[in-house]
Formats: C-alpha cells, sequence, structure tokens
C-alpha cells in the first residue's frame, strides 16, 4: 500500500517537472512571467518558513534580506565592469549571508515577542537606508540592472528573453528548494526541529543552540538573497518596493497561507497568492483587503494553511475509503 | 538659543505623541503580554473617524471623545471574537491575528476614506500661538505634551493606586489564582485591550492636526513606538516615558544638526540599547 503510495507520488512529481519544463511551450509572455514570480516568490517563502515553521523564529523583517539581494545584485553588475550574470548572483547571495550574520547576532540576543518586533524595525532601518543613500541605490527612482548575456561557449543566453530567465530560475531556485528540502532531513536540520520543541533539553545534550539558531538565520538570509537576486534579475530593474514592508508582510501571508507545517506549504503559498493577487488585482483595487480577511480567517480557522487543508482531505478520503472497505470486509 | 528651545518643544511635542501611542502598547503588552500589531493601525482608525466627526460637526472637541468610544467598541469585539480565540495557541498566532488585522484595517481606511492626505484643522485657541522667550510657537504642540503627561499620570495612578490596578497587574502575573479569587479575567482582558484600542485612537486624534490624516501615519508611528517599547523595556510604563523623551529630541535635534542621517539616529541608538542591555533600559531580564 506505501509503496503504491510513494510510486503514485513518484510519478506525480515527475508529471509535475515536465509540465514545468514544457511550460514555455504551453504558455507565452504575461503568463510565463507570471510563473518565473510564483517560482522566485516560491524560494522566498520556503526560506522564511526555515525560520518560522522550523525554528519557531517569527520574523517581520524578511524583505531586508530579500532586498539587499536584489540590489546587491543590481550594483555588483552596475560597479565591477564584465561581470558575468550567475557570479554577480552568488556575490549577492554571499553578501547578503553576510549581512544576515551580523543582523543575526544583533537580533537572535532576543527572543519571542521582542525578536518578532526588532526584525520589523531592522527591516524600517533597512529601507530607510535604502531611500537615503540614494547615491547608490537610487532611492525612490530605483536601479536599472545592466543585464550582461551568460556566455556559454557556443551559445549565448539573452536575458531579456523570457523563456530563459523562467528556465534558469526554474533550474537554480528549483534545485535551491530541493536543497532546502534536504537540509531539513539532515541532522543539523533536525536539531533546529528539536531545539524550537525543547530548548533545555537540547542545551543538556551539548547542543550549542544559539549556534545552531545563528547559522539557520544565516542561511534563510542568504536564501532570500538569492531570491531577491532572480526578482531583480526578473524585472531588470530594483525598486525600493523589494525593501519595503510589503515584501515582507507578501512573504508572511504566502507562506502561512500555503501551511507552515509542511516543507511543501510555502511553495503552495507563493504560487496561490501570486495567481490570486494577479486574479483579484484584475476585479477590484482593494485586493490586498480581500488578501487579509482570507489570511484572518486562515490564522482562526485553518491554522495548517492549504497544506494542511490539503492533508485533512487526503485523511477524510482515506479514512472514507478504508472505512468502506472494511465495512465490505464485515459484510 | 531661541532655535535650540524651538527644537527642543518640537521634540517634546513628538515625545508626547509617542508616549500617548506606544502607553496603549504598552499597557496592553504589560498586562495581557500581547504585542498589539494592529495598535498603529487602531491609531490611524482613531485619526481618520475623528477627522470625519470633524467634518460633520466642525469642531475639534467631539471628534476627541467619540473616536476613542467608537475604538473601544472595536476592541471589544477584536478581543472577544478574534484574539481570544487564538490566546492558547501560543504568541505566533496573536502575532499573526493582530497583524493581519493591522494589514485589514489599514486597506479598508484606504477603501473607505481614499489614499489623499487629509488636513485636520484645529480652532480656537488651539490653533494660536505664543510667545515664550523671544520665540513664537503653536500652543497645539504645547497641548500634546500636557496632554500627554496628564494621561502617563493618570495611567500610573490608575495602575499603581487603584484596586483595579491592582487586579489586572496581579492577573498578568498568576492569571489563575486571580480566576480562584473570583475575578473575571477574560472580562478584564477585554477591558485592557479596549482600553489600548481606546488611547491609540486618542493618540491618532491628537495627531491628526499636527501629522494631517493619511494611510502611511500607521506605518511611521508603528516603527517609532516600537523603538519606544524596545528601548524602553516592553511592558514598563516608567521606560517608555523616558524613552518617548529621549527619542522625541533625538528625532528633533536630528534633523536641526544631522539633516541627512536623522531617520537613521533612532536605530543607532536601538542597536546600542540591544548590544549593551538587550531587554531595554527598564525591561525585567528574560527567563
Amino acid at each position: 500500500m506505501t509503496t503504491r503510495g510513494a510510486v503514485i507520488k513518484r510519478v506525480f512529481i515527475f508529471i509535475a517537472l515536465l509540465s514545468l519544463l514544457a511550460m514555455p511551450r504551453l504558455i507565452s509572455g504575461y503568463q510565463l512571467r507570471l510563473l518565473t514570480e510564483a517560482t522566485i516568490f516560491s524560494l522566498y517563502a520556503v526560506s522564511f518558513n526555515m525560520l518560522l515553521g522550523y525554528a519557531g523564529l517569527l520574523s517581520f523583517g524578511h524583505a531586508m534580506f530579500f532586498g539587499t539581494g536584489a540590489f546587491a545584485t543590481a550594483i555588483a553588475l552596475e560597479y565591477i565592469a564584465g561581470l558575468p550574470l550567475l557570479l554577480a548572483v552568488a556575490i549577492a547571495t554571499l553578501f547578503t549571508a553576510l549581512v544576515g550574520l551580523l543582523v543575526g547576532m544583533l537580533l537572535l540576543r532576543v527572543k519571542g515577542t521582542p525578536f518578532a518586533l526588532l526584525t520589523l524595525a531592522f527591516n524600517a532601518l533597512f529601507f530607510s537606508i535604502g531611500i537615503k543613500w540614494s547615491s547608490v541605490t537610487g532611492g525612490d527612482d530605483g536601479l536599472i540592472v545592466n543585464l550582461p548575456d551568460i556566455d556559454l561557449g557556443v551559445y549565448n543566453l539573452n536575458m531579456f528573453h523570457e523563456p530563459t530567465v523562467y528556465y534558469l530560475s526554474l533550474i537554480i531556485l528549483g534545485s535551491t528548494i530541493g536543497c532546502c528540502w534536504f537540509f531539513t532531513r539532515t541532522a543539523m536540520g533536525q536539531s533546529v526541529l528539536l531545539i524550537r520543541e525543547n530548548e533545555e533539553r537540547m542545551r543538556f545534550l551539548g547542543y550549542s543552540t544559539h549556534i545552531s539558531r545563528l547559522i539557520l538565520f544565516v542561511l534563510s538570509g542568504a536564501l532570500a538573497g538569492l531570491a531577491g537576486s532572480f526578482y531583480a534579475i526578473m524585472n531588470a530593474f530594483v525598486s525600493l518596493d523589494a525593501i519595503s514592508l510589503e515584501m515582507t508582510t507578501k512573504v508572511l501571508l504566502m507562506t502561512f497561507m500555503g501551511g507552515i507545517g509542511h516543507f511543501i506549504g510555502p511553495v503552495f503559498g507563493a504560487v496561490f497568492y501570486t495567481y490570486f493577487q494577479n486574479f483579484l488585482s484584475e476585479m477590484t483595487d482593494s485586493w490586498p483587503l480581500i488578501m487579509g480577511l482570507l489570511f484572518i480567517a486562515m490564522v482562526l480557522m485553518a491554522p495548517g494553511g492549504i497544506a494542511g487543508l490539503a492533508m485533512s482531505a487526503r485523511e477524510w478520503f482515506r479514512k472514507r475509503f478504508t472505512s468502506g472497505n472494511s465495512l465490505k470486509e464485515e459484510l | 538659543m531661541s532655535e535650540t528651545l524651538v527644537f527642543f518643544l518640537h521634540g517634546l511635542a513628538y515625545a508626547g505623541l509617542l508616549f500617548l501611542v506606544s502607553s496603549g502598547l504598552t499597557l496592553v503588552f504589560g498586562m495581557m503580554n500581547v504585542l498589539n500589531f494592529a495598535h498603529a493601525a487602531f491609531y490611524m482608525l482613531g485619526a481618520y473617524v475623528a477627522f470625519s466627526v470633524m467634518q460633520h460637526s466642525g469642531s475639534f472637541w467631539p471628534a476627541i471623545v467619540v473616536s476613542p468610544m467608537i475604538l473601544f467598541t472595536l476592541g471589544v469585539f477584536v478581543e472577544k471574537f478574534l484574539l481570544r480565540r487564538v490566546h492558547a495557541r501560543g504568541h505566533v498566532y496573536e502575532l499573526l491575528l493582530t497583524f493581519g488585522l493591522a494589514y485589514v484595517i489599514q486597506e479598508s481606511v484606504k477603501f473607505l476614506w481614499g489614499t489623499a492626505p487629509q488636513a485636520m484643522t484645529v480652532n480656537g485657541f488651539l490653533a494660536d500661538t505664543i510667545t515664550l522667550f523671544g520665540a513664537t510657537y503653536p500652543i497645539y504642540r504645547l497641548f500634546i505634551f500636557g496632554v500627554s503627561v496628564a494621561v502617563g499620570s493618570l495611567m500610573a495612578l490608575v495602575l499603581y493606586k487603584t484596586r483595579i490596578g491592582i487586579i489586572v497587574r496581579a492577573a498578568v502575573d498568576d492569571s489563575e489564582m486571580v480566576e480562584a479569587l473570583g475575578i473575571n479575567v477574560p472580562f478584564l482582558f477585554m477591558a485592557v485591550y479596549a482600553t489600548g484600542a481606546a488611547l491609540s485612537a486618542f493618540a491618532g486624534v491628537i495627531a491628526g492636526p499636527l501629522l494631517s490624516v493619511f494611510p502611511g501615519m500607521a506605518e511611521s508611528i508603528l516603527i517609532d513606538a516600537f523603538v519606544v517599547v524596545v528601548v524602553g523595556g516592553m511592558g514598563s510604563l516608567g521606560g517608555a516615558v523616558l524613552a518617548s523623551f529621549l527619542i522625541g529630541e533625538l528625532q528633533s535635534f536630528g534633523v536641526l544638526w544631522f539633516p541627512k542621517f536623522s531617520m537613521v539616529l533612532i536605530y543607532l541608538m536601538m542597536a546600542l540599547v540591544l548590544i549593551l542591555k538587550p531587554e531595554g533600559l527598564f525591561g525585567e531580564k528574560q527567563s
């Protein structure tokens, strides 16, 4: 029974991957852009959930890393002549990790509610640096990202070609999400989970809970930076919106609505949010109001998010199915 | 000399406003252990309600009474039907709920009143100026400071000198024991939360004529109020007083002396406090 379930799961994943790869043939232009955006936000939300879902750390400042990654990419490409694109992405990600280390060393001194509050204040700090340091960040005008072609030796990839950006995001971000999943399965990833459940006991067992949490924080920040870097590439432009409180709100809503209890939840959330927002904003300007009401309803009634609802639906079907079977056997 | 005095008074007025906002935040956090993200949204909603009341009545005084009353009622409903339901699931859900609420209120305000800034003009003696040591100064800013002193004193009096205050403070430490003594603790928490909402609406009404009424007003004050709470120590009324004063003056003189960095200064101060004393100036150590 379980093996059949596993096979079905694998077939399902295979078909999903295949259809993702075929997408540029099936849809075009605007729709493809939307899908690229959903991919980028998936990584952003997954990185956020490593804090919220795994470490139990609620941050209201994740956009500071997303924005740092986006701006670092644009700035690196502007100031370093002839910098290959992927190297710029790597620089931006590493730089964000460094920023995450500094911020984390300060913020992780407190826990719980004060942590939540401070992350918000730091996000505001980053945003005001973005405004004030306009000679570098472009201030309110933002920055245009000079996208160089990626030279593959035999073939040049033009980054203004939508399918190219889509495939690049899908491959790099998709595999990063895969690595995150792997990370949560490792001893290190599991230890973070246990620290959330019982920190004192983990300390008695000899774990340095502070260091574990800091590593996770840095990793989560770096991944958000990577997502931000691709956001800059996709738009060929960075504005303060990447580092704003709205960007923080967005990841919070996506992740929670997708479900913080499952690894794949934030991906569901990011896809749902991107398409639902797109759908709503065509109908009304006050789409955030509807999104906010939905969020509150889920906090109250469906704390497991979409993933949680899907799980309970599966349980329900399975129960119905198996109870039907046992009924037959009884008869 | 007179320039320094004027900026000092500006600082005092902003400190007064910051205290009015952060006192409600501190009250709710200190008493219920809930960081109310919706506080600044209540503040903004309070200001908009006051704006509408002023349009109808043509005077400032009805607004200052009606708006906190409406927000008090809203606070009762929020606590009873929303916050209470997630309380058992821990502080993450309380934060998420109040954050979501703030978002919804913010968007509702945009929907109902539009996004254009609205001017709230006071008339009568509040609109006048006064001459102090050779400098002309608007009375309204002094009024803000006076009101904040009055509110602060009243809060301290109620919390530390009356029976209600003793019960509320006891309920924070050991709500089960207080409940066993025959006190309706859920009702008490509801009243505290609603009072917090009314206080933030009051602050919003006071802020309206100074800063005008606009959808971004919540975000800007929220961050400053959070910095006050961090610097002063979470849940400490005395800390809120001191931190409001420090940040109000820092903001004011920052604009005078380092106009380019004025926004960053208060964050630097926050970072400094965080490094030296993570629990805040008057805060209790986390266990």
